[in-house]
């Protein structure tokens, strides 16, 4: 019953951002968009290169799309409406997310392109600059609910939500979040204009169909798992429990997309150094001072 | 009992095929990807004797822990070496490697 | 009897992979095989009721087997098996060797008295067990793990770094 409750939320989510994200990028707000330009993906040849790894090139898309259902999966959006309460939930969020990066190096290496090649082990490269920056703060945010449920995460901001009590931790989530989504202007992977569309060139019809999903997913779960970590999840007043987390999951994304409408699209070795130079001691200043306000404020 | 016996056959099937690996390849990241099967194999046996055997004694974790440390230690200094011979010789193949003998 | 299903299902799936490892001649295929392969262990622990374990076995592998490959396609002469290039030597002695290994692993695992076996654990309780025996008994282990860690990302950025002064 949650299983597919949280199924269509992921839907609704995936479409409204796809809405979202072509009136961010074109200015023009187009509501049947997704709709007219999935079912046209869908009537097209799909396309399958000269001399593919084959195996790949079909695993890519799907695989993706279960990383960011599995990374969905753990995140409640009610107290009742959770796939499944892992022991391990806050573990397990990164542990999915790992996957998307497998996904992109497979759909880099199957089609035998160069742009899509270059994509894929761009964003391998780039590794340490966001995947180091997504476990950091979630290890904070742990930390404070002396729990790794991801239900007890939530209840644990009943008081005062992780966005103000750590803001380190959140900035650099956030960002990390949108590293992970390649999400511009962090859209190393697919990078278009450059790249052409890099992972995602050598892909068409319903096999891209199914990758624009996926991407879609993973910007709604993402933004999911920004809510429940920083935000306070179902918490707040008035209002039924998922109609905050639909709120604020959505706030997020459109803020995630928002961002990358108004900064150019950073150059690698920038995201790179950056990431690891200010990036890591800034989270593991985080968790520091967390550890300092545990022990000594509370 | 059962689960114990079919998770010990995993990991001595697995360190069989890891050794096979780690001795027949003649390439040196290959060689590692044995090793790593190898490890893995152990870390089967590890959980299976933990859950099993001795379920309040939680060393037995920690010893998968350490496994894993080793893992990620054996890969890095491996890809070091790896780096520096490329850099020297542009090969990483074992063959190759017989002027490493003194 | 469930659990011995899913645990060998999972078994069997590490197996695989792993056979398919050095069976392949494209090297990505082989790095990936190897991280199902470690995935698919990491599945065996959830299937043996090691939460913490399983999840952080599926974590590390997906990060460490994909940089496998980048350093595979770096370093081989052949990273897309397109040439059919034989990689292997001493074959046969491989072939005893492995067999005699995995028949004597095998015959310890049926032979040994493996005693009685243990109920039911809790996820739940796992987390907090090890948090606990991290802390206490297999602390200086623990930070001796660290430190290791760290000597050998010395050691290893240490052999892999441009010698200064040369060509």
């Amino acid at each position: 019953m949650s299983a597919v409750l949280t199924v269509l939320m992921l839907l609704v989510g995936a479409y409204l951002v796809a809405v979202l994200e072509g009136w961010v990028s074109t200015g023009r707000l187009r509501p049947a968009g997704p709709i007219t330009s999935g079912l046209a993906l869908l009537g097209r040849e799909s396309v399958v290169p000269r001399q593919p790894d084959r195996i790949f090139f079909e695993v890519a898309p799907p695989l993706l799309l279960v990383a960011a259902l599995l990374a969905a999966a753990v995140l409640p959006l009610s107290p009742g409406l959770v796939v499944v309460d892992l022991a391990t939930g806050a573990l397990f969020v990164n542990a999915a997310l790992a996957y998307v990066m497998v996904a992109l190096v497979m759909a880099g290496w199957g089609p035998d392109g160069t742009y899509a090649m270059v994509g894929g082990f761009r964003f391998l490269g780039q590794l340490i600059a966001y995947s180091m920056l997504i476990v950091m703060p979630i290890t904070a945010v742990a930390m404070r609910a002396e729990s790794l449920f991801t239900t007890e995460v939530v209840e644990s901001q009943a008081v005062l939500p992780n966005a103000v009590y750590q803001p380190v931790g959140f900035v650099i989530f956030f960002l990390a979040a949108m590293g992970v989504a390649f999400l511009p202007p962090l859209d190393l992977p697919t990078a278009p204009g450059e790249l052409a569309g890099g992972v995602m060139a050598e892909y068409t019809g319903w096999r891209l169909a199914v990758m624009r999903l996926a991407r879609a997913v993973l910007v709604v779960t993402l933004a999911a798992a920004i809510s429940v970590f920083y935000l306070g999840g179902w918490l707040g007043p008035v209002l039924p429990p998922w109609a905050w987390s639909a709120l604020k999951t959505l706030l997020v994304a459109a803020a995630m997309l928002l961002a990358g409408r108004y900064v150019p699209r950073l150059r690698e070795t920038h995201v790179l150094e950056w990431g690891w130079k200010i990036g890591i001691p800034l989270a593991l200043f985080n968790i520091f001072y967390v550890g300092v306000l545990l022990l000594v404020v509370e | 009992m059962i689960t114990l016996i079919v998770a010990l056959v995993v990991g001595a099937i697995l360190f069989g095929i890891g050794l096979y690996g780690a001795l027949s390849q003649t390439n040196l990241v290959m060689i590692m990807m044995g090793v790593e099967v190898i490890l893995g194999g152990a870390m089967v046996n590890l959980v299976a004797f933990w859950r099993f055997l001795h379920p309040e004694v939680y060393s037995g974790q920690m010893f998968v822990l350490i496994v894993m440390t080793v893992m990620a230690l054996e890969m890095a200094v491996g890809f070091g070496v790896a780096t520096g011979r490329f850099r020297a010789k542009g090969s990483v193949e074992m063959e190759e490697a017989q002027d490493l003998k003194g | 009897m469930v659990q011995a299903v899913f645990t060998g299902f999972f078994g069997l799936a590490a197996i695989w992979f792993a056979v398919v490892v050095f069976r392949t001649s494209s090297m990505v295929r082989s790095a990936l095989a190897l991280l199902f392969s470690q995935a698919a262990i990491g599945g065996m622990f959830l299937a043996m009721q090691t939460e913490f374990l399983g999840v952080l076995q599926i974590m590390m592998m997906a990060t460490e087997m994909a940089i496998m490959a980048i350093f595979m396609v770096m370093y081989m002469m052949d990273p897309g098996g397109l040439g059919g290039m034989d990689m292997t030597h001493q074959k046969r002695a491989s072939q005893v060797a492995g067999a005699l290994g995995a028949l004597a692993a095998l015959a310890v695992a049926f032979f040994a008295g493996w005693g009685p076996i243990a109920p039911e654990v809790r996820p739940a309780e796992q987390v907090y067990g090890l948090g606990i025996e991290i802390m206490e008994r297999s602390m200086l282990i623990f930070e001796t793990a660290g430190v290791t860690i760290l000597t050998a990302m010395i050691a290893a950025t240490a052999i892999a770094i441009k010698r200064r002064g040369k060509e």
